[in-house]
């Protein structure tokens, strides 16, 4: 069979025209299926991660944006003596947009030691040491720092909030690595705020085995009562009621994705039909001089798999490259969805890609197998 | 025993509501290194018998036998296996594989035969010089004329050494020097390689040139003034 793959190919460089059209909307049309794999793996990844279910959020009750939680942050004492609880993260949250935004910054303020054992972090530039000695200082997420082009020295504003960026940080959780990290008080008292005792959230660290429903209820019971009542919930929980908007539109566009196969399908399809039209003679020549129907059948559609395939290998690489470099992410309410590149992302659309050409070629294979050859040979 | 027999062959076909029957019980016996012109008026169904014996069409009735082989019982898939190994084809219209050069082209039927890429380099270079076209072996058809592209068609049609070599009015787009190279082509196709030949054409001066003349009339072959009949006797 591999005989006449050079027959193949020349006869897509023969309409180079057609082929290259057919191979950069099929291109396209990846490269979108890519991009909202992405953000759905993304959604996933920060609901369903390991952390997600042995880690819990406390917020302040019926409150969605970090700006509207001001829990008082001795909360966390006392959240600390509770049954099963190994540690407890006071957290400041600010974000420049509380909106769904393709660029929000999003600073977390925290004790610069529990920012050590709270998170898996390894430094690409910069040091622990110099971000915790200096009050103003920030460690930057990889993809912040590309997609606002910050490196280790530089000063930082957004609004009226200033920092000087003590290191650069790569996350195993890629949703991190949309976030900037400074000290607690630092953000307590920034743009002329005396927020110092209150915090966005409180992070609460369960031992194995606990059940995190169970704390969650009994954190919310201590404080109903308090100042400031509480809804606590798993990080994914939290993570996903933050998100409920987005994952929603979210959740709609994976049907653009569906389109965007039906699109390649359609794109696919026509190509390989139009060309089979235009050598009906020729097939009928190949048949003549002894191609069995199966054999044209498979060129028909080695030629529809090359088209769909090529492009498929483009719009993947292309969306890996363009995901990877400049880490794209959605945010809303402080909550970062990060664009996630990988393997498997890239394994489903060039499969789509391969499946799609094996569909888009059957009905035109199929036709050219059983024309007869006579008429076929009169074809104009 | 013959090389190729006819034994009383039916063509029809429909024709809105008219059926028109081109062949009628026509037999016809081809001896191995025979070459047979066979001549007609347009429609006649000149073309349809050799068709019908390249195993490119289906008889309506009767039986077609070459080298043993009855081929109006075998299936498509094997009827193309059959013609790869045994017919070699030169149309009219020459019908060259645009995208490949005139090397490959006259390889394509050697890539369907189990055969390594050194002997068919050795057939396509033996077949390229028969046809005296060794020098435009990477050309393209388009970058030749269309004398170049008839010799590139016979080259393809012998050089998987068939059975029968079947021409479909090999001179029909032809100028008359060109048909004149052809004809002669054609000739010691027979006369050195001995291929059985049987050639189709409505031109009186190149259906001479074969060993055998026939003419089909009305659906009936006729030679030398008879009709032609099977020396395959067969019982029903």
């Amino acid at each position: 069979m591999f005989k006449f793959v050079p027959y193949v190919l020349k006869s897509l460089w023969r309409h180079r025209a057609r082929t290259l059209l057919t191979v950069s909307g099929t291109a396209v049309a990846l490269l979108v299926f890519c991009f909202i794999g992405s953000v759905q793996q993304g959604l996933l990844a920060l609901t369903s991660d390991a952390g997600a279910d042995r880690t819990l959020i406390v917020f302040q009750e019926n409150r969605f944006c970090p700006q509207s939680s001001r829990l008082p942050q001795d909360y966390g004492s006392t959240i600390a003596k509770m049954s099963g609880v190994r540690d407890v993260v006071p957290i400041k949250v600010f974000t420049n947009n509380c909106r769904a935004s393709l660029d929000a910054i999003v600073f977390q303020g925290m004790p610069p030691e529990k920012l050590t054992t709270a998170r898996d972090l390894s430094l690409t530039s910069g040091s622990m040491g110099a971000f915790a000695q200096q009050d103003d200082a920030a460690l930057v997420g990889a993809d912040v720092a590309t997609r606002r082009g910050l490196a280790e020295g530089d000063k930082f504003t957004i609004g009226d909030t200033s920092v000087v960026v003590r290191g650069v940080f790569q996350s195993s959780v890629a949703a991190e690595n949309n976030l900037i990290y400074t000290h607690l008080e630092f953000l307590q008292r920034a743009r002329g705020a005396n927020d110092v005792g209150t915090v966005t959230q409180l992070e609460v660290h369960l031992a194995d085995g606990v059940d995190p429903d169970h704390v969650a209820k009994q954190i919310d019971q201590e404080f109903r009562s308090g100042p400031v009542a509480t809804t606590t919930r798993t990080k994914g929980m939290f993570q996903a009621d933050t998100l409920g908007d987005l994952a929603e539109l979210i959740g709609f566009v994976h049907w653009l994705g569906y389109a965007c196969v039906g699109l390649v399908l359609s794109l696919v399809a026509t190509t390989t039909v139009m060309s089979v039209q235009d050598r009906i003679k020729e097939h009928a020549v190949l048949q003549t001089l002894g191609l069995r129907p199966l054999r044209v059948f498979r060129l028909v559609l080695i030629e529809s798999v090359v088209l769909s395939t090529l492009g498929g290998i483009l719009g993947v690489v292309g969306s890996i490259l363009i995901l990877s470099s400049t880490g794209m992410s959605v945010a809303a309410e402080g909550v970062t969805i990060a664009f996630e590149p990988s393997t498997v992302l890239a394994i489903q659309g060039l499969l789509v890609s391969l499946a799609v050409g094996i569909l888009a070629g059957l009905a035109p294979g199929w036709h050219a197998s059983r024309t007869d050859i006579v008429p076929a040979l009169r074809h104009a | 025993m013959s090389l190729v027999d006819v034994l009383n062959v039916t063509k029809e076909y429909a024709n809105g509501e008219e059926t028109i029957r081109p062949l009628d019980g026509v037999s016809l016996s081809i001896d191995e290194g025979d070459y047979l012109s066979l001549m007609g008026a347009s429609g006649s169904g000149k073309s349809t018998l050799l068709n019908l014996i390249a195993g490119i069409d289906q008889a309506t009735s009767g039986e077609i036998n070459v080298a043993g082989t009855e081929i109006t019982k075998l299936s498509r898939g094997k009827l193309a296996d059959w013609r790869a190994a045994h017919i070699g084809y030169v149309f009219q219209t020459h019908n060259l594989i645009p995208v490949l050069t005139a090397y490959e082209n006259v390889e394509l039927p050697l890539l369907l035969l189990p055969m390594s890429a050194a002997e068919r380099r050795k057939r396509v270079e033996i077949a390229m010089e028969a046809v005296d076209l060794t020098s435009r072996a990477s050309h393209y058809p388009r970058q030749m004329s269309g004398g170049q592209e008839q010799r590139v068609g016979i080259a393809r049609a012998i050089v998987a050494n068939p059975t029968v070599v079947v021409a479909d009015e090999p001179t029909g787009s032809l100028d008359d020097e060109t048909t004149e190279q052809i004809l002669q082509l054609l000739s010691r196709v027979n006369d050195e390689l001995g291929m059985t030949l049987l050639m189709v054409t409505h031109d009186a001066d190149a259906g001479k040139r074969a060993k055998r003349q026939i003419r089909l009339e009305r659906g009936r072959l006729m030679e030398n003034g008879n009709e032609t009949t099977s020396t395959h006797l067969r019982t029903a």
